[in-house]
Order: C-alpha cells, then sequence, then structure tokens
C-alpha cells in the first residue's frame, strides 16, 4: 500500500541542507512512499515567531495544517524544530476549541479554509520505524552497516515536551536507536545523545553553541562511534557543517562524521551516494563506511 | 508487590586537600519493591551499608528541593522519584550529584550559584511608578505555575546552556523573573526587562525544552523565558543579536513565505559581525552551503499576508489569558 504525506522540508532542507530533502526523497522511492510537496506552505516560524507574534505564529501553523487536509495528509517533516513549532501549535488548537474558533476566524477573513484539526504532524524517522513494515524496509537493506557504531543524536526538538508529539518522545525515544539496528549498525549509547546542538544560539552565544558541538561529538567520538546521525537538518548544520569551527575556536580536536539519518539509510539501502549528498559533507563517513562495505 | 533486587551505582566524590575531587564509583545491593523512592534507598544504604555516604534530604515530599541529584541520566528528586522507573534491564541506576553546582561530598552540592543567580534577579516586588493601583482576580493565574517552583536547580543541573556558561541567569532564576515581571504590584517592569535583554540573560537559552522536561513542579522554565522575550521586545528591547534574529522571521515569513538565510547574519549581526564570521561562511561556502539571497516565493503568499494584516489590525491574545498560563 503506498504511503501518502504532505512533506514539509522546512526552509534549511530548501537551501543549505538540501542533501537531506534529496536522501528523504530517495529512501520515500525505494519504499513506496509518496512525498508530496506543500507548495503553499510557509515558514514554520521555528523557536522566533511564536516570541515575536505569537498570534500569527499560530495562524501561520493553522493555515499550514489547513493546507494539508485539503491534501488529505497528515505531515511528515526532516526538521526537528518544525516538528516541535507545529506540533505544539496543532497541541494547543487540538485542545482549546475556543483558540481554535478564534484562529480559524482569521483564517475565514484571509481566504483560508478553516483547520479542522484532524492532522497528524510526524517526523520522517518515526514513520521508518513506526509506519513501514519492519520486513519491507529491511529487504531493501542490501548494504548492510556491518556493526558500524553509530552515535544517534535525537536533538532536543523531537523529544521535549513529550506529551506534544505523535510518538514515543523524551526518554522513551528509541527510534533511531531501532533504525541504526534495522540498517545492521550498532547504536552507541552516549551523554550527548538528547542534548542541544546549540543551533538556536549559534549568532546569540557563538562560543557557548560551539562548545556544545565539541561537548556532543566528543562524547560521542569517546563511546566509540564512527559516525554520528540525526534527524534534523539544523542538528546537520551545527553538528556537522560547524564541527571544525567549533574545532578550531575550542581548540578541541574531533573529527567525527556527521550525516543526516535518511543519508546513512539510503547508503544502507545502496542507493547512489551522488542522490545522497555525500560529497557535502563536511566531514566524509567514507573511509568509516568503504571499510564495512557499504561504499 | 514482590521485593526485588536492585543495584545503586553511586559516584562517591571526596575533596582532598588541594581542592581537587577524589572520584570513585561503589555498588550498593539493596532489596525493594519498584515502587519505593530512591531516597528510601539511599537511606537503607547510609543505615546499613556506608555510614559515610552523603547527601541531603528533609521534607520526604517534594517540597524542599533538597534531595535533587542526577538519578539515570536526569535530575530528579530522590523523593519523588520511584526505584522502578528509572533501572535499566539489570535493574541498576547510577546516581550522581548535580552537574552545574561544585560538589562538596558524594551527592551534596554547594548551592550558592544557583542561589546567586536567583538574588541577582530581584526577587522581591520593587517600588517604581509601574505599580498597578488595583490588582484583579485573575493577575495571578498567569503566574500560578511560576510559583510553585521549590528551588530544588533541577533545571539548573540538566541545563544545556548553564553546562557550557557560568554566566547564564538559568532556567529557574528566569521563570522567577517572569513571576515579578507579571505582578501587577512590581513597580519596575521596564527596568527588569531591560537587564534581561543584556548577555547571559533571556536570549542566552538555547530553547532546549530540557528545564520543561526536568522540573518536578511543572513550571516549564522555558515556557516563561519564551514569554519574557515577547515583553522585553514589546517593551522595545531590540539592541541585542537575540531580539533582532528574531525579528527578521515575521519580515520573510510576510514578504516570501520562506527564511531568507543569507540575510539573517547581516541583519543579525551588522556588517561587522557578519565580517567576523567571514570565517564560517568560507568554510560552509566549500560544500556549497552558501543560501540564495533571493529563496523562492510561496504559493499563496497572500493569504499569509491577510493573515498579518488582519491580526495587527485586531490583535488576538493568545498568550496571556488564565487557561493559556498552563498548558496542561
Ligand atoms: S523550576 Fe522546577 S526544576 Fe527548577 S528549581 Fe524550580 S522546581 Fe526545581
Ligand atoms: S530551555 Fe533554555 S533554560 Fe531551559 S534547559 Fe534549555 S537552555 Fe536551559
Ligand atoms: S526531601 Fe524534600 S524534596 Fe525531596
Amino acid at each position: 500500500m503506498t504511503m501518502n504525506f504532505a512533506y514539509y522540508t522546512g526552509c534549511a532542507a530548501q537551501q543549505t541542507q538540501k542533501e537531506a530533502d534529496w536522501a528523504a526523497e530517495a529512501v520515500c522511492d525505494e519504499l513506496g512512499i509518496k512525498l508530496h510537496r506543500m507548495n503553499k506552505a510557509s515558514c514554520c516560524g521555528a523557536v522566533s515567531l511564536r516570541e515575536t507574534k505569537p498570534a500569527f505564529a499560530l495562524a501561520v501553523a493553522a493555515r499550514i495544517f489547513s493546507q494539508a487536509e485539503e491534501m488529505g495528509m497528515d505531515i511528515a517533516t526532516i526538521c526537528n524544530t518544525c516538528l516541535q513549532t507545529l506540533s505544539q501549535a496543532n497541541n494547543r488548537l487540538k485542545n482549546d476549541d475556543d483558540l481554535l474558533d478564534d484562529v480559524n476566524e482569521v483564517l475565514k477573513k484571509s481566504g483560508v479554509a478553516p483547520y479542522k484539526g484532524t492532522i497528524k504532524v510526524k517526523h520522517l524517522a518515526w514513520v521508518m520505524v513506526d509506519e513501514v513494515e519492519t520486513d519491507l524496509l529491511k529487504s531493501k537493506i542490501t548494504k548492510p552497516l556491518n556493526g558500524l557504531r553509530v552515535a544517534p543524536f535525537y536533538g532536543c526538538h523531537t523529544l521535549r515536551p513529550e506529551e506534544i508529539f505523535e510518538a514515543d518522545a523524551g526518554e522513551k525515544a528509541k527510534h533511531l536507536d531501532t533504525l541504526i539496528e534495522l540498517m545492521g549498525g550498532n547504536p552507541v549509547s552516549y551523554d550527548g545523545h538528547d542534548k542541544c546542538c546549540g543551533f538556536h544560539v549559534m549568532l546569540s552565544d557563538a562560543q557557548e553553541m560551539r562548545q556544545m558541538v565539541v561537548k556532543n561529538t566528543g562524547s560521542a567520538k569517546d563511546a566509540g562511534a564512527d559516525v554520528m546521525i540525526t534527524p534534523c537538518t539544523l542538528c546537520d548544520m551545527a553538528m556537522g557543517s560547524y564541527q571544525g569551527i567549533a574545532e578550531k575556536s575550542t581548540g578541541k580536536k574531533v573529527g567525527l562524521p556527521e550525516m543526516n539519518f535518511a543519508q546513512l539509510l539510503g547508503c544502507a539501502m545502496g542507493i547512489d551516494e551522488k542522490k545522497l549528498g555525500i560529497n557535502r559533507l563536511h566531514i566524509s563517513p567514507r573511509p568509516q563506511l568503504t571499510a564495512r562495505g557499504v561504499l | 508487590m514482590s521485593d526485588q533486587v536492585y543495584t545503586l551505582r553511586i559516584q562517591r566524590n571526596t575533596r582532598r586537600d588541594d581542592g581537587t575531587m577524589d572520584t570513585k564509583w561503589d555498588e550498593f545491593q539493596v532489596k525493594a519493591t519498584p515502587l519505593t523512592p530512591v531516597l528510601n534507598l539511599l537511606e537503607d544504604v547510609k543505615g546499613n551499608q556506608d555510614g559515610s555516604l552523603t547527601f541531603r534530604q528533609s521534607c520526604r515530599s517534594a517540597i524542599c528541593g533538597s534531595c535533587a541529584m542526577r538519578i539515570g541520566g536526569k535530575t530528579r528528586l530522590a523523593c519523588k522519584t520511584q526505584i522502578g522507573e528509572v533501572v535499566d534491564e539489570n535493574n541498576t541506576v547510577q546516581i550522581t550529584a548535580q552537574q552545574n553546582s561544585p560538589v562538596i561530598k558524594d551527592l551534596a552540592v554547594d548551592i550558592t550559584k544557583f542561589f546567586s543567580k536567583v538574588h541577582q534577579i530581584k526577587p522581591f516586588l520593587q517600588e517604581g511608578s509601574e505599580s498597578a493601583e488595583e490588582v484583579d482576580d485573575t493577575a495571578f493565574d498567569q503566574v500560578n505555575h511560576v510559583t510553585q517552583c521549590i528551588m530544588c536547580a533541577c533545571c539548573y543541573s540538566d541545563c544545556t546552556m548553564a553546562e557550557v556558561s557560568d554566566e547564564f541567569v538559568g532556567p529557574a532564576a528566569l521563570a522567577k523573573a517572569f513571576r515579578f515581571i507579571s505582578d501587577p504590584r512590581e513597580g519596575k517592569k521596564s527596568d527588569r526587562l531591560k537587564v534581561l535583554s543584556n548577555d547571559h540573560g533571556i536570549w542566552s537559552c538555547a530553547r532546549c525544552t530540557m528545564c520543561v522536561a526536568v522540573c518536578p513542579k511543572d513550571v516549564k522554565p522555558m515556557e516563561a523565558i519564551v514569554k519574557l522575550r515577547t515583553r522585553a521586545m514589546d517593551a522595545g528591547n531590540m539592541d541585542n543579536y537575540g531580539a533582532k534574529h528574531a525579528q527578521a522571521f515575521h519580515g520573510d515569513i510576510t514578504s516570501s513565505g520562506s527564511l531568507n538565510e543569507a540575510l539573517i547574519l547581516n541583519r543579525t549581526l551588522g556588517v561587522v559581525g557578519a565580517l567576523g564570521e567571514m570565517g564560517a561562511a568560507l568554510h560552509l561556502a566549500k560544500k556549497g552551503k552558501i543560501p540564495s539571497p533571493f529563496p523562492h516565493k510561496i504559493e499563496n503568499l497572500d493569504e499569509v499576508q491577510a493573515i498579518y494584516n488582519e491580526l495587527e489590525k485586531n490583535p488576538l491574545d493568545v498568550e496571556t489569558k488564565a487557561e493559556n498560563a498552563v498548558p496542561e
């Protein structure tokens, strides 16, 4: 059976982190999942819009949900911050009828169909583990990871606050660990797995952010990780693209390859690495993947 | 429920004469049901196995806040945490002292630093020109959940910003600041918002939501920080990176629908600051990761603009109503 999702990539996947988007498409293609782009959807506002314009933030989210209702599909995203922002708004709108009415009034006046409250917001990584048949997923793993030691970095905005999410979150979250096992890898347990990547204070507290990056990647490396995966385009930027910058300013060398979960899954499915944008990664996982016969 | 054997793996800390810490791990086996509070088990160990084990406790009922320690990777109140909830598949749990405060011995920490942060925000009502003459009976609803704070420091111990910054004011102190700023009787609300907008204040929170997850009293410190940011900006405190960055979003969303990542650096840091980040930009450019200054326009952008204009004309209060104060 084909699965269909209203696909909300988030701004980063359209601009700097395109490889996460390419990999998500390629992997879903293999599994017969159809990702329908939400061409009308705006930026979710991330953590900021709620701070500057709280009501506008809710209405913007409701408009995105209304479009998903029009498409008749739940939303799947590949950005943790989009996931948390949309889930938080959805949680409020679904549990407060007066608020939903107020927001729908604004939508109606603006020519947008009111939100009926029927949409679920999901992370694509949850879909892989909770909804795709395990046998189907396993049958697609043609290049198993052969015991590659993979550090799962979950990212705050897919974990907390637990009660707003449509999947196991908080300390109960284990979808990345499960996915790593399904790919034939060895999940590494380490201190930083549920910590903050620092992305949202990259500009206001640059030095502190860089320390977070070095701490998290360092703790994964010390625990024996060959590579790190994250389910979030913003975590990718912080822990991957910024790792070298963080090393320079803290004077600590880590050198841990970091990639999006969909990129590693794509490698394990034997998808051409060009389609997965492996060459766009700042610290190449190629030596580690070649050593295990994955590439 | 029947008794089981649990293993407590406890970090033992002793300060040497030269001030450095001697740290080792001791394991103790205890018998208990899954519902037994961890604090009872620590007392069992102290009374029957090793009288030198040091920890703090007083009320035994999640009121005094003195028994906060790291239990199974998160900071929790030992008296409120049942052993069955925190052990791993081998019925073992690791217990260490709180983070971000210096350890005195074993599981007891020096709480001075945490409380100095609370004192820093002036945790008392001040006289001043902004005191309301009348206080209506809904005024307290908004701060109700914040006043539940028992100053246990669980949030400060697990705060990811506090882990890398001694200067950060921290979640509990900021939640307390919100309590005073929201109090109609407070006379110096603007002064407070100005001070909190300085470095290491409200804008240094990484929005990791860890404090919300670990608080045993459901204070939701980060939610208070979010509201403080809104109020600080509404009061005109825009001259800091955090506010400038936040301000970029509604403009971008109404002008194209997407975030303009290329312009964010410039708008937040200014030209000189952005030049300082040139090294980082070049590093990103190596992999083709410089965003286009012309993000694509979404379809039906006029709807988003209409929503914005409508809300600017007829504002909708979605944050301060009593029923919104405590999300549950
Ligand atoms: S906010 Fe919660 S965790 Fe923090 S000190 Fe207060 S009660 Fe403890
Ligand atoms: S949300 Fe902010 S205050 Fe709370 S733990 Fe994270 S960084 Fe600290
Ligand atoms: S002993 Fe008082 S809070 Fe635990």
